[in-house]
């Protein structure tokens, strides 16, 4: 009798586990769900147009700079870091890259000019993470510095528009492909994919992932533990610069040229885009997968908003309502996830 | 070139400021081969920041560390693991967002390599490593895939004091590891400090509860305002003359000449302390 009851209370003491432990994965995988609800939404309000194929080509193909920005945002904050400067380090790297190729060193193979792009933003991003980690300036200030002065330096270089820029250049920014199930696709779509695969695996599967995340969760337990702290600090933000220029290199890619304005505007979606993907802004928690899901909803919702005839102007505030829900939410979502965690 | 009357691990002079807060000045300590060292004093003595310094955590500004009679500088905890050196912090140093087995190999975590070529993290060995450690070194059983902050203040510190002997290291520094264990906990990390004293490894265990360190020291150090009072065989004082010199400063024992040295030893101190 008594080993019955038990056993039935230990079976039912399972199937809450297991039930919490369903509402704990879907608590830090919400935006794939929010993003298929919105998608649905759109759908119905825009029956055929909205789900046809041209469209939700257009709306990946906008996706891909974003997402490679939204990255290098990503990582600076599961680090426990701040990045103000990749849209600006985008700009400037492409820019740089352009004036290269046209009007530096005319003539040179376009792939001189993708080494150009990554290694200045590269070196842009080495300058933030050495004066963070070994001057101890604030990374808010940092990067502030960073992002005003490089958008004034993209005004140095150019005040107009770099066209006619050789076709391996813009090769992964701007070409299509025909692949039999993807009818034309662009380059871009594909490579933002894998780029987001190659991070993920690089963040969870190796130990210098695992690092970033230990920094970002407790930097003084991580330098206690034997990880140097600086060395993974200064990584983070030379990568975050190599994330921001590909997403320089893809936005020149979509636009057919390197732009003044090109990547500036990009700064606040990356971050929208990350927080909506549930990547914690005080460092050690997130996902940058769910990042992709971030910036695949803000297309979703602007492209909607679009094809609805809403002005473009309306974009900016409905991206900030997302943001300012996501982070009610996802507070929510941290005080519940506490009481669920003190049950398991 | 070491005979057996070398310390293992020997500071000397060792002097430590934090801006106007003079934490160390001028430790003198020595810690044999085989030896469980107790360390006491009063909250702010300076326990802490001597055990980070021996640990490359903080630099000092003065004095030397010697290793088996070898001047050392320690750069970081990486550099004192690689000596031998494992350490339980008195703030445990765990990231509460990863999981039991990471914080365990936390900073050497160890990689496979997929078709001998690209290096990932070996999980699933690091699982069933952590897990074996905890349950045979700790009795303790507990998920090795949970996020540490998860757990109770108790398995936390287990954790923390596996991690100390993952890397079966010759030197033990503990501080305050029994602060939040029950009492069964306390008993297996009483038995774990025999069981390393028995395989020949040397600790040095800091503690408010002076009953464990009576009960588990072959020596004890008293350090007060910074500076290190007297060192004692544990079977030769009371625990009322401990007591008396951490809160005194002064050595309470008849011929003092290790006091009287350590202070000669140091200039800082001898003006603040020899009344
Ligand atoms: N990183 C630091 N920066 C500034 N002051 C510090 C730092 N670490 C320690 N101190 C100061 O040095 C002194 C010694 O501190 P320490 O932590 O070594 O004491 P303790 O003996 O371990 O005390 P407790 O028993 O409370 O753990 C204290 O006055 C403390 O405030
Ligand atoms: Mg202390």
């Amino acid at each position: 009798m008594s080993t019955l009851t038990n056993l039935s209370s230990s079976v039912e003491d399972l199937r809450d586990t297991d039930r919490t432990r369903m509402l704990l994965f879907l608590m830090d995988n919400l935006i794939w769900p929010i993003l298929f609800v919105s998608f649905l939404f759109f759908s119905a309000l825009l029956p055929e147009i909205f789900t046809d194929y041209r469209n939700i080509r257009f709306l990946l193909y906008t996706s891909a700079g974003l997402g490679a920005i939204t990255l290098a945002e990503g990582i600076c904050l599961i680090s426990g870091h701040f990045d103000l400067s990749v849209g600006s380090i985008a700009g400037f790297s492409a820019m740089s890259g352009s004036l290269f190729l046209t009007q530096w060193a005319p003539g040179t193979p376009g792939v001189v000019g993708i080494a150009v792009v990554l290694g200045v933003g590269a070196f842009i991003g080495f300058l933030n993470g050495f004066f963070i980690s070994k001057f101890g300036v604030n990374p808010f200030l940092q990067t502030l510095s960073t992002l005003i002065i490089f958008e004034g330096g993209i005004l140095v270089l150019s005040s107009t528009s770099i066209f006619n820029l050789p076709g391996t250049f813009t090769y992964l920014g701007g070409a299509t492909v025909d692949l039999p199930l993807f009818k034309p696709m662009p380059v871009a779509v594909f490579f933002m994919f894998a780029l987001f695969v190659a991070v993920f695996a690089w963040l969870t599967k190796t130990r210098f992932g695992r690092a970033i995340y230990a920094v970002g969760g407790d930097k003084e337990a991580a330098g206690e533990a034997g990880i140097n702290v600086d060395k993974v600090v200064i990584s983070v933000y030379v990568v975050s610069g190599l994330l921001a220029a590909t997403g320089g290199l893809l936005l020149t890619g979509f636009t057919g040229g390197a732009t003044p304005t090109l990547g500036t505007a990009q700064l606040f979606p990356a971050f929208t885009a990350a927080v909506i993907g549930g990547i914690s802004l005080f460092g050690g928690r997130g996902n940058v997968l769910n990042a992709l899901g971030g910036v695949l909803l803000l297309g979703t919702i602007s492209a909607g908003l679009v094809m609805l005839n809403v002005g473009p102007q309306i974009v900016q505030t409905v991206n900030g309502v997302i943001l300012f829900s996501a982070i009610l939410l996802y507070t929510f979502v941290g005080r519940y996830r506490e009481r669920l965690l003190s049950d398991l | 070139m070491t005979n057996d009357d070398t310390p293992l691990i020997a500071v000397d002079g060792i002097e430590k400021r934090f801006g106007t807060v003079e934490a160390l000045s001028g430790v003198n300590l020595e810690l044999g081969d085989n030896e469980v060292l107790g360390l006491v004093g009063d909250n702010g003595a300076g326990k802490s920041t001597l055990i980070k310094t021996l640990v490359g955590i903080h630099q000092p500004d003065a004095g030397e560390i010697r290793y088996d009679g070898d001047p050392v500088t320690i750069e970081n905890p990486k550099a004192a693991r690689e000596l031998g050196i494992g350490t339980v912090y008195q703030d445990l140093a765990l990231v509460d967002e990863l999981s039991v087995a990471s914080n365990l190999f936390l900073g050497r975590n160890p990689i496979k390599k997929i078709g001998g070529l690209i290096p990932v993290l070996d999980e699933e060995y690091m699982n069933e490593e952590a897990e074996r450690i905890l349950r045979e070194r700790l009795n303790i059983h507990v998920d090795p895939e949970t996020p540490v902050e998860y757990l109770s203040g108790g398995e936390r510190q287990a954790i923390a004091i596996a991690r100390a002997l993952v890397t079966d290291p010759d030197i033990v520094l503990l501080d305050e590891p029994t602060s939040a264990l029950s009492k069964a906990a306390v008993n297996e990390v009483e038995e774990l400090v025999f069981t390393l004293k028995e395989n020949g490894h040397s600790v040095i265990i800091i503690d408010h509860n002076l009953e464990e360190i009576f009960s588990w020291t072959d020596r004890i150090a008293i350090l007060f305002n910074g500076r290190v009072v007297d060192v004692v065989d544990t079977e030769e004082v009371t625990r009322d003359d401990i007591v008396s010199m951490m809160i005194s400063g002064q050595s309470v024992l008849g011929d003092d000449t290790d006091a009287d040295e350590q202070t000669a030893g140091s200039e800082s101190a001898t003006s603040s302390s020899t009344a």
